[in-house]
């Protein structure tokens, strides 16, 4: 198996994040219909994130998006390739790193509140502290006087954002958020945006933010990386040079903001031949591949 | 929709009552083998007052409780270390583990008399039999079926085993595990009375069987009216117990 690349501990650089070179190859077992083979879900992403930067990650669905922020998490490991966060390799999860899942992912027995601790209570910081830190975090995502209710008496927008406080409540450097806002509806979404940039700029976190809505990509992010799939590979930045503070009524209506999204829309619609190519190469290559036997 | 529950028509109940207490006294039926209720309200005022229904309610009481709580006590862990950390060896113990579970306790009663003698201790087996299996199965499917997100979650903010253990997994698993416990407490009850009857001398079972043997039927009946109060009390209790320890649960 490939994977044992000598790749450094440590990298100088001034980047926040920098993903170099990740390859993810899953080895899909024999099924009914299908012979052992593997599937490559991420191919050869290089990526840097500055500090403070707001980054957007789009592509459509099963381009890798959320292959690749496990990777960055620490839950799972590139096949080759790694990643650094300022300067240091990634071997595992850590405190550092916050991340908003796919899905509120909200513990149902714990209130808000204790949702909220979740992470301060891991890193064993004292109750009367936590308390404090977690007033400030729902009072930073709007949820005063809603603190000891439970996950299945709050609307989806508020489940959000408390998987967003829950986050930023244990103080990490980099928000890593996976279609945070895909569950809620149109309206919810948008004062969610607009929230999240608040947030961000009060705060000053590095954010990686997963979503296939090239809108929300263009109207959240200082760049846009554009993936395309099969497999996974990241087809081009594109820097959002629209003025900030942004706000959802006046940004999305600007001529500059049309220009972008279509841009991005094109460039997700013509993928290159190369990955076309692939689609059908990946099974004849498989099939003579030496792990097809397994 | 408590209410409900515990709104059992009480008007038929009187009803019945009444039909029951007059049938003996105008001769429709023999009072003999069908006593009036007042003459088992009677029996049961005569043996409260020696004190020997308060005896027997707290031997079978306490015979289920130890049962299901020694049940329990090893269950609980070994369906933790089962379903959270060999879930390969689970499935592939799992045909072994559903026929020990099919053995109804009774056949295994001589066996247990056998090694442990009539004693307490066969039939605290009798009862921890009949609750372990409940208990390990509904431990493994809560512990398998604890959403996978909420363990990526744990381990994204660096939660170790410990961690992960009690502060996702058993909040997760407990809601099944008290399916466990509220089925394992419901046989358990059942097989006690029935080994009771077999071979004890004293509890609501041997009650019954005693009053039988000594053909005493107004106590037969108190004892098997008391027998079906019990039982329910207890289903209630733990149905209680549970919505205060799961209120967090989506009614
Ligand atoms: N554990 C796994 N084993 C095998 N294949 C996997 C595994 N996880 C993901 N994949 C495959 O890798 C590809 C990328 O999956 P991923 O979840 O990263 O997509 P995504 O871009 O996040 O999609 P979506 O927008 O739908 O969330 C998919 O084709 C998926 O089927
Ligand atoms: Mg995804």
């Amino acid at each position: 198996m490939a994977g044992v690349v000598d790749v450094p501990q440590q990298i100088q650089t001034d980047a926040k994040i920098v993903v170099k070179a990740i390859t993810s190859v899953f080895h899909l077992k024999k099924t009914r219909t299908e012979p052992a083979r593997e599937f490559i879900a991420l191919k050869e992403i290089n990526l840097e994130v500055k500090k403070g930067e707001f980054l957007v990650l789009v592509g459509p669905s099963g381009c890798g998006k959320s292959t690749l922020l496990d990777i960055l998490t620490g839950l799972a490991q590139p096949t080759s390739g790694a990643v650094y966060i300022d300067g240091n390799k990634v071997t595992g999860p850590a405190l550092d790193r916050g991340i908003v899942l796919q899905g509120y992912a909200l513990f149902p027995w714990r209130t808000v509140r204790q949702n909220v601790e979740f992470g301060l209570e891991i890193k064993k910081v004292p109750k009367r502290e936590r308390r404090a830190i977690s007033d400030n975090f729902i009072h930073l995502v709007g949820l005063d006087g809603f603190a000891d209710r439970f996950p299945h008496e709050l609307s989806g927008g508020m489940k959000q954002r408390v998987a967003i406080a829950r986050a930023l409540a244990y103080d990490p450097e980099v928000l890593l958020m996976d279609e945070p806002f895909a569950a809620v509806d149109a309206q919810t979404r948008e004062s969610l945006q607009d929230e999240l940039l608040r947030i961000w700029e009060a705060t000053g976190k590095t954010i990686l933010f997963v979503t296939h809505s090239i809108e929300e990509a263009v109207f959240l992010g200082d760049r846009v990386a554009v993936l395309t799939p099969n497999p996974g590979t990241l087809r081009e930045i594109v820097k959002i040079d629209l003025p900030r503070p942004r706000h959802n009524s006046d940004t999305r209506s600007s001529a500059e903001f049309g220009w972008i999204r279509r841009k991005i829309w094109e460039l997700l619609q013509n993928a290159p031949h190369e990955s076309r190519h692939h689609l059908n190469a990946v099974p004849v290559a498989e099939a003579i591949s030496p792990t097809a036997s397994l | 929709m408590a209410e409900r529950r515990s709104g059992i028509d009480y008007y038929g109940v009187a009803v019945l009552l009444i039909l029951w207490e007059l049938a003996p006294r105008l001769g429709w039926i023999d009072s003999q083998f069908f006593p009036a209720p007042s003459a088992i309200f009677a029996e049961g005022a005569k043996l409260w007052a020696d004190g020997t229904l308060v005896l027997h309610i707290t031997v079978s009481l306490k015979r289920t409780f130890l049962g299901l709580l020694g049940a329990t006590a090893l269950a609980v862990p070994l369906g933790f270390v089962l379903g959270g950390w060999f879930p390969r060896f689970t499935r592939f113990l799992s045909p072994l583990l559903n026929l020990f579970g099919q053995i109804n306790a009774f056949s295994l009663f001589p066996l247990f008399v056998l090694f442990f003698g009539i004693g307490e201790l066969a039939k605290f087996s009798i009862i921890f039999w009949s609750c372990l299996w409940p208990i390990l199965f509904t431990t493994i499917a809560g512990v398998q079926g604890v959403e996978p997100l909420f363990i990526k979650l744990a381990r994204s903010m660096g939660g170790g085993r410990g961690a992960l253990l009690v502060k996702v997994l058993i909040p997760g698993a407990l809601p099944s595990i008290f399916t466990g416990v509220r089925i394992g407490a419901t046989v358990a009850f059942l097989m006690l009375i029935a080994a009771e009857m077999i071979g004890a001398s004293s509890g609501l079972g041997w009650l019954v069987h005693n009053s039988s043997v000594n053909y005493i039927i107004p106590r037969l009946y108190l004892a098997a009216l008391l027998i079906a109060l019990l039982g329910t009390m207890l289903n209630y209790s733990l149905h209680w117990l549970e919505n205060h320890l799961i209120h967090w649960k989506t009614s």
